[in-house]
């Protein structure tokens, strides 16, 4: 005997409803962002595919760096951060990646290989992603200050140094957030495609002067 | 009219039916109900706590208030553990003991477990309190890094939650034996819906404790000198965190399936078997979809990243199963009684009665809730919305409005049973849902488009010398504005429920509004119900629509970003 039930308000069609929400796969998809059943994984579509405002990445997502082999440790990127600072620092405090070498270019052997930028200052092409380093500590960005270049690719090595801390760009109606953990490295290619001074600041909750972790990052 | 007709019966309240619900808490034996008593009094202390720290949080963060940092952050943590984990989990303990015991019909088994429960749970809430307020402020997670040279703090905070964990556990431990009794006596050959959805809310809060007692225990270790340092402290809390949002979420569509029943009389018309799968999917689908709380996480990879959101599409599943159920059982209930129009079914439920308004619009803050909810589940979004007060803004729409407005319905119908006394202002009661909602709505429209644009959930001066963009300070006092509002009719709601508790048998219990649409499953006709499919299908458009903006906005940033993870 058939169901005399509008299919409404039948079992199968009730249970059906309750995956409703699975539909949002197709949006996913649509921006690269859920893998296609006979396409590419949302990786591999990153990779490839062409980054809305931006010339040339040449960066690397997080696993594959080249030229650093995967065995660098906290101890190193801090040794690293050092030499960092110690070679582009600037007198008024801020930190320039394309500025002559303060300290003759990398002095030290760093354990993870070579800078893309040791010791060229601003003969590096745009195409080569600029290695920045940020140390995150409570409560206060190290460097605070950095300038960059719109266009160009940068490579930011972070960590925290501490505890565990959060690193924003603000970029006007959103920003950009990564989370650092202590002693562990990210890694991020990041390239500004307009000038101006972005905010940075803390978004973990790391303690008494949280509210006032800060720094800036100003790119011509 | 698109209503019910006049002639259809109404105002027989079901609960008060020889089986009914209110029926057999009266009946319940007095030790029982001095334990429900007392734990529902604990529960809406937390709350009134909880609600009190939200709400000077939020007037601090909109800069109507200022606090030194220490003292901010330890209101903010005040409001986390009192909302999040003593309102939340008393108040489940309390229902759970409470349904049980009128599930059972004879009140409760293990009493002495469910009164040992009470006492370790009444005890960490005393213990939690006193270090929130006057130790190094660790916000409601706990995190032992925050307090490394501050090892009391630590091993104090975590001795609360594990007072309350152990004290859930034996809670839980009396629930299931309440609920066995009935078979082991022969009395019954199986659960009922509601039986079974008891059984499994039992297990899980066992669960939870468990993954509590994981995320705190090596704290107090530490503390005391017997352990490491817990510095898997993130990862244990994850796990906990996960089970802390979607436990209380299932304990809510159990109170609506068994409210329904009392203020309607109806029951699925689907039978109780797909009411279990329903209850038994919260098992298969929530554990495996947890790993959206961590996208940030440095040492996630971009695959585990992919397959998480992937999962995490299904965790809707058995919340959206249950509210289909329910609603296509009410509105073919009703067609059955003769109502007629699209929605206009929906008019003839009982909506002075404040339990049902609360529930309705419970219902309502469920689906902006999971619009964007979903928003936040896709790995791409994350680095322009998780640690942002985009998280609050939406999650005080399912805390407050879907969690707590359930729960408050609940009691409203409760407590008038378990004590004899009427329900203080029924009428004024049922408008605070409405009032509630708007208030959270425009504390979650701010907060959102606020946390949008990077305002980070735990700052409280956003100013960050002058550097901030001047939008950041005028969404906050937004949201200071919609939590004011919503927290003065919640107040008024929570007023209303402790002078309930409180008035004893000084005027005789009244009967509230309710309806009768109950029939028979084989009495469902040909008619449609479409305001199932329909919400859904409006909830899926709503999600599409705020996924797409979100997915438009971090694509037109001046910032281009590739990788985030761990570097080596």
């Amino acid at each position: 005997m058939p169901d005399p039930r509008h299919f409404t308000t039948r079992r199968g069609f009730i249970a059906g409803l309750g995956f409703g929400a699975v539909s949002l796969y197709g949006a996913w998809a649509a921006y690269g962002a859920a893998p296609l059943p006979f396409g590419h994984t949302p990786s591999a579509a990153r990779a490839s595919e062409p980054v809305p405002q931006v010339h040339d990445h040449g960066g690397s997502a997080a696993g594959s760096h080249d030229g650093h082999p995967a065995a660098a440790t906290a101890e190193s990127f801090r040794l690293d951060h050092e030499a960092f600072l110690r070679t582009y620092g600037q007198p008024d405090g801020s930190v320039d990646p394309h500025a002559a070498s303060h300290a003759g270019g990398h002095s030290h052997g760093t354990a993870n290989g070579s800078h893309a930028d040791g010791g060229h200052g601003n003969h590096i092409a745009a195409a080569e992603p600029v290695t920045v380093y940020l140390m995150a500590q409570r409560f206060a960005y190290s460097p605070d200050l950095l300038r960059l270049k719109a266009g160009q690719a940068y490579r930011f090595r972070m960590m925290a140094d501490d505890i565990t801390h959060g690193a924003s760009i603000q970029l006007g109606m959103a920003s950009r957030i990564v989370r650092l953990r202590p002693n562990i490295v990210s890694e991020q290619t990041v390239t500004f495609t307009k000038p101006g001074e972005y905010l940075v600041y803390c978004t973990v909750y790391c303690g008494q002067a949280h509210d006032a972790m800060q720094g800036r990052i100003v790119v011509v | 009219m698109d209503i019910i007709p006049q002639d259809a019966p109404v105002a027989a309240a079901p609960g008060r039916t020889a089986h009914g619900l209110t029926v057999r808490i009266r009946t319940l034996p007095r030790p029982d109900k001095a334990l429900l008593n007392l734990l529902f009094g604990a529960a809406l202390l937390a709350l009134v706590l909880g609600l009190a720290g939200g709400l000077l949080t939020a007037l601090a963060r909109a800069g109507a208030l200022r606090f030194y940092s220490d003292d901010a952050y330890r209101l903010l943590t005040l409001h986390g553990v009192s909302v999040f984990f003593y309102w939340l989990y008393l108040i489940q303990a309390a229902l759970l003991l409470a349904l049980a015991a009128a599930e059972n019909g004879r009140g409760l088994a293990l009493r002495p477990a469910a009164w040992a429960g009470a006492a370790l749970m009444l005890t960490g809430f005393a213990v939690s309190e006193w270090i929130s307020a006057t130790g190094t402020p660790l916000l409601y997670d706990g995190s032992p890094e925050l307090a490394v040279d501050d090892p009391r703090s630590v091993g104090v905070f975590a001795l609360g939650y594990l007072l309350l964990a152990a004290g859930l556990a034996a809670s839980a431990a009396s629930g299931i034996a309440t609920l066995l009794q009935p078979r082991r006596r022969g009395e019954t050959e199986e659960f009922g819906a509601v039986g079974f959805a008891l059984f499994a809310w039992a297990g899980f809060l066992i669960v939870s404790a468990i993954a509590a007692t994981n995320a705190f225990l090596p704290g107090l270790l530490w503390a005391l000198g017997a352990g490491p340092f817990p510095a898997d402290h993130g990862t244990e809390w994850h796990i906990l965190f996960h089970n802390l949002h979607y436990l209380p979420l299932m304990a809510t569509v159990l109170v609506w399936y068994v409210l329904t029943e009392h203020l309607t009389g109806v029951t699925s018309i689907h039978g109780a078997r797909l009411s279990k799968i329903v209850f038994a999917a919260y098992l298969v689908f929530v554990p495996p979809t947890s790993l959206y709380h961590m996208f940030l996480e440095p040492t996630l990879s971009d695959g585990v990243r992919v397959v998480g959101s992937l999962l995490s599409l299904f965790v809707s599943v058995p919340t959206l199963a249950a509210f289909a159920i329910i609603v296509s059982s009410l509105e073919a209930s009703a067609r059955a009684h003769g109502a007629t129009g699209f929605l206009g079914w929906m008019r003839g439920l009982p909506w002075s009665n404040p339990a049902m308004a609360n529930m309705g619009w419970a219902v309502v803050n469920m689906m902006a809730g999971l619009t964007f909810a979903f928003v936040l589940i896709q790995g791409d979004l994350a680095p322009m919305l998780s640690d942002t007060f985009f998280v609050p803004g939406y999650f005080h729409l399912f805390a407050v409005g879907v969690l707590t407005q359930t729960f408050l319905a609940a009691l409203m119908v409760m407590l008038p049973a378990l004590n004899g006394g009427p329900l203080w202002r029924p009428a004024l009661l049922a408008r605070m849902p409405a009032l509630v909602t708007a208030g959270l709505f425009l504390f979650a429209a701010a907060g959102i488009a606020a946390g949008t644009m990077g305002v980070p959930r735990r700052v409280f001066d956003i100013g960050y010398g002058g550097l901030a963009p001047a939008a950041w300070p005028v969404l906050m006092a937004l949201v200071g504005i919609g939590a004011s509002l919503f927290a003065a009719a919640l107040s008024v709601s929570v007023y209303g429920v402790v002078r309930t508790l409180l008035s004893g048998r000084k005027a005789p219990a009244t009967d509230l509004t309710a309806v009768a649409w109950r029939v028979e499953p084989s009495r469902i006709g040909t008619a449609p119900a479409w305001t199932g499919p329909v919400s859904i299908a409006a909830l899926v458009a709503a999600m599409y629509v705020f996924t797409i903006a979100a997915f438009q906005l971090i694509q037109s940033l001046p910032i281009a970003a590739i990788g985030g993870g761990h570097g080596h």
